[in-house]
């Protein structure tokens, strides 16, 4: 039997907490549902004590004290609240402000910045200050998607602290002293590496900003949802930032779990540009279903119509085959397989995967080789219905031809499949395929008989696999940005109601 | 419960006396209208009537009208496309797409700028929103329009069209940061900045 925890019983606002010995007054506070303003602690890295703005009284000693670097001894009274805190906070902001140069309009960060919120909460001084502010270089392209700008730095040290401590990379350091101090890279060195957007997330002002998100739009105006991100098979909980009202996403936030911790990688940063309305597939195709026919733009109705003539007319067991890509949820391919080879006995199922992809690569921290969300959700899916589920690329086989009727559920996320366009290509030289895709260019090739616009990752419910298994939920679905678009799950109903009233 | 007295008819319905009062009334009524008339069109004193469009006609400095953007000393749009308007703005009439200058003297600036006027309802919040004194509703009331008229006032029409003269200049005491053309003001070509806006120091 395992040791049981030693704890330490103490009091905090007169409440009594029992938390494991060694917790800190700020984990303990977090915990349970206290809140201490602070900048440089972070849950996520070591304890530096340097914005001293977590200031806390404790019964009995003669000054405040940090909480972030205190551990509460047995009966320690803490007082988070008490006018003497408040007054502490005050000033502290003062300090960390007299060199801030209130870039608010211009800033990204500001809606989400926590000098905005303290000062709101605990500020509302006139600077006292006379001299001009210190004046620092600022909007320096100090990585591939960073812009730093000292002069809005607090020097809270989270930055250096992540570089030395997550990705190792120690590229960010702080230089000079005094209200000359400056964070920035090191001379003839750049960041590089595929975790630079965290610099964005944990920075508490708006001294890195990204270049991505920088400038297309303010925080308050976008809504937040809890998704899986879809760009690799760990499967980072992430929150998307979107307009749903103008169908436009605009950014991805890590959401933190178990399976990421508080970070997430550059690439999934990515995964929400194929869902905005101007590259989506708005529309079903449809054509007469002979090689080379004119084809036209369809609702989806009149698209599940055209399909279900065209599956009428074939013997599914020998001329129907499905292309499958691993980016759909566990439920979406329950309905696909359970209609597709139970009901209709298609044998002949293929997996539509990167013919370059590296799939046991890995980068030590989180981004993967496989780049699909959900290969073990659909090996678990075809080994359910009695096929191999063997991860493997069944494209070339495929290809071959021979197949009077091809259904293909294309990849969502195109950026990682390098090789799509030439895929997309090999596809439209079938016979007949039925792509069901977000991707809006396949309008643009003739040889998609047809098509049915699908919904992403961020406007359907589901779950994914990540590769240890764990289920990852999409559970707060955004309206589609496509009117017309249908998750698997649905079309296959649609497909299948179809079908029964003709028969 | 009051009692309402009715007034009775006068007895003497006589023709003449009813007549009279009506004739009495129009003729003192005419005579003062004559009298301006001919006041007037001998040019003795002048008219309150405007020959509005051709002749001007202007409110006070202060009027809520049409808005206009100013500008810097520099000449550029004062506007830092920080959003405050648009959110502030209770008809949601002001699009705004931000972007990087391409110059250095500024680092953020608006791509466009645009007031869809006819959901404008002249209330004067982006006036108030606005942290650097960018955006005003200028005394202009008159909106004229043909049938093929959008209604969509762009950022070039708002700093700069004809009524303003040249555009108006807005001069905020403090706070002007001067900037410098310097690119590469730590001496370091790997993390020069191609974004604008460089502090000299």
């Amino acid at each position: 039997m395992a040791e049981p925890t030693p704890t330490i019983t103490f009091l905090m606002n007169d409440k009594e907490l029992t938390v494991p010995k060694g917790m800190t007054v700020m984990e303990a506070a977090a915990k349970n549902g206290v809140y201490i303003p602070h900048f440089c602690w972070h849950p996520g890295l070591s304890i530096a004590g340097v914005c001293r703005f977590c200031m806390v009284k404790v019964e009995g000693r003669p000054k405040l004290e940090i909480a972030c670097n205190l551990t509460p001894s047995p009966g320690m009274k803490v007082y988070t609240q008490i006018p003497e805190v408040k007054e502490a906070h005050k000033w502290a902001l003062e300090f960390h402000l007299i060199n801030h140069p209130l870039d608010c309009p211009i800033c990204d960060q500001a809606g989400e910045c926590k000098l905005q919120d303290f000062y709101m909460e605990v500020g509302k001084y006139k600077s006292q200050m006379e001299r001009p502010k210190v004046l620092k270089p600022k909007a320096l392209a100090i990585g591939d998607d960073l812009v730093l700008d000292t002069e809005r730095c607090i020097l809270c040290d989270r930055c250096v602290r992540f570089e030395g401590e997550v990705t190792k990379t120690g590229a960010l350091g702080i230089f000079n002293r005094g209200d000359r101090a400056i964070v920035g890279t090191y001379p003839d060195r750049k960041i590089t590496h595929n975790y630079q957007t965290n610099l964005v997330d944990i920075c508490p002002v708006g001294a890195f900003t990204s270049k991505d998100f920088r400038f297309k739009q303010r925080v308050w105006f976008l809504k937040e949802q809890p998704a899986i991100c879809p760009g690799c098979s760990t499967g980072c909980h992430v929150n998307v930032h979107g307009k749903p009202e103008v169908r436009t996403y605009f950014r991805v936030k890590p959401r933190e779990s178990a399976v990421n911790g508080h970070w997430m990688c550059d690439k999934g940063r990515h995964t929400y540009k194929h869902l905005n309305q101007e590259v989506r597939l708005r529309f079903g195709i449809v054509s007469d279903g002979v090689k080379g026919s004119p084809r036209r733009r369809a609702s989806f109705d009149e698209a599940i119509a055209a399909l279900a003539t065209k599956l009428a007319s074939v013997d599914a067991a020998k001329d129907l085959a499905l292309l499958v890509s691993p980016q759909y949820t566990n439920e979406e391919y329950k309905a696909f397989f359970e209609f597709f080879v139970k009901k209709l006995g298609v044998k002949k199922v293929f997996q539509w995967r990167e013919p370059t992809e590296k799939i046991d690569e890995f980068d030590g921290l989180l981004y993967r080789g496989d780049h699909n969300p959900n290969t073990k959700g659909l090996s678990d899916a075809l080994k359910a219905v009695g096929l191999s589920g063997d991860v493997k690329n069944g494209f070339g086989e495929l290809a071959k031809g021979g197949n009077k009727l091809v259904i293909a559920l294309a990849p969502e996320v195109a950026f990682q499949y390098p090789s799509l366009t030439a895929q997309l290509t090999s596809l439209s030289e079938l016979d007949y395929v039925s792509l069901w895709t977000l991707n809006g260019d396949v309008f643009g090739m003739k040889g998609i008989a047809h098509a049915i616009p699908m919904k992403g990752y961020t406007e359907k419910k589901g779950t994914f696999l990540n590769y240890q298994g764990k289920v990852g939920e999409l559970f707060a679905p955004f309206p589609s940005a496509v009117d017309d678009a249908r998750d698997v799950t649905e079309t296959v109903a649609a497909l299948a109601d179809v079908l029964t009233r003709a028969h | 419960m009051g009692v309402i007295k009715v007034a009775l008819p006068p007895n003497d319905t006589n023709l003449f006396t009813m007549a009279w009062g009506y004739l009495s009334t129009i003729s003192s009524g005419m005579k003062k209208t004559l009298q301006i008339f001919f006041v007037q069109i001998t040019g003795r004193e002048k008219t309150n009537t405007l020959e509005w469009p051709e002749e001007p006609a202007t409110y006070g400095e202060r009027f809520k009208g049409k808005h206009f953007l100013t500008r810097r000393e520099d000449g550029q749009v004062r506007c830092t496309a920080c959003f405050l308007c648009a959110t502030a703005c209770p008809a949601q009439c002001i699009h705004i797409e931000a972007g990087e200058h391409p110059t250095n003297e500024v680092e953020k600036f608006p791509v466009r700028f645009e007031i869809d006027i006819l959901r404008c309802v002249f209330c004067g919040f982006c006036e108030e929103a606005c942290p650097v004194d960018a955006i005003r509703l200028g005394p202009e009331f008159a909106m004229v329009g043909g049938p093929g008229e959008k209604w969509v006032y762009t950022k070039d029409y708002l700093a700069d069209r004809q009524e303003l003269r040249g555009g108006v200049t807005s001069v905020k005491e403090e706070n002007d940061k001067h900037f410098t053309t310097d690119k590469n003001p730590r001496g370091d070509d790997l993390i020069a900045s191609d974004a604008p806006h460089m502090h000299s120091h």
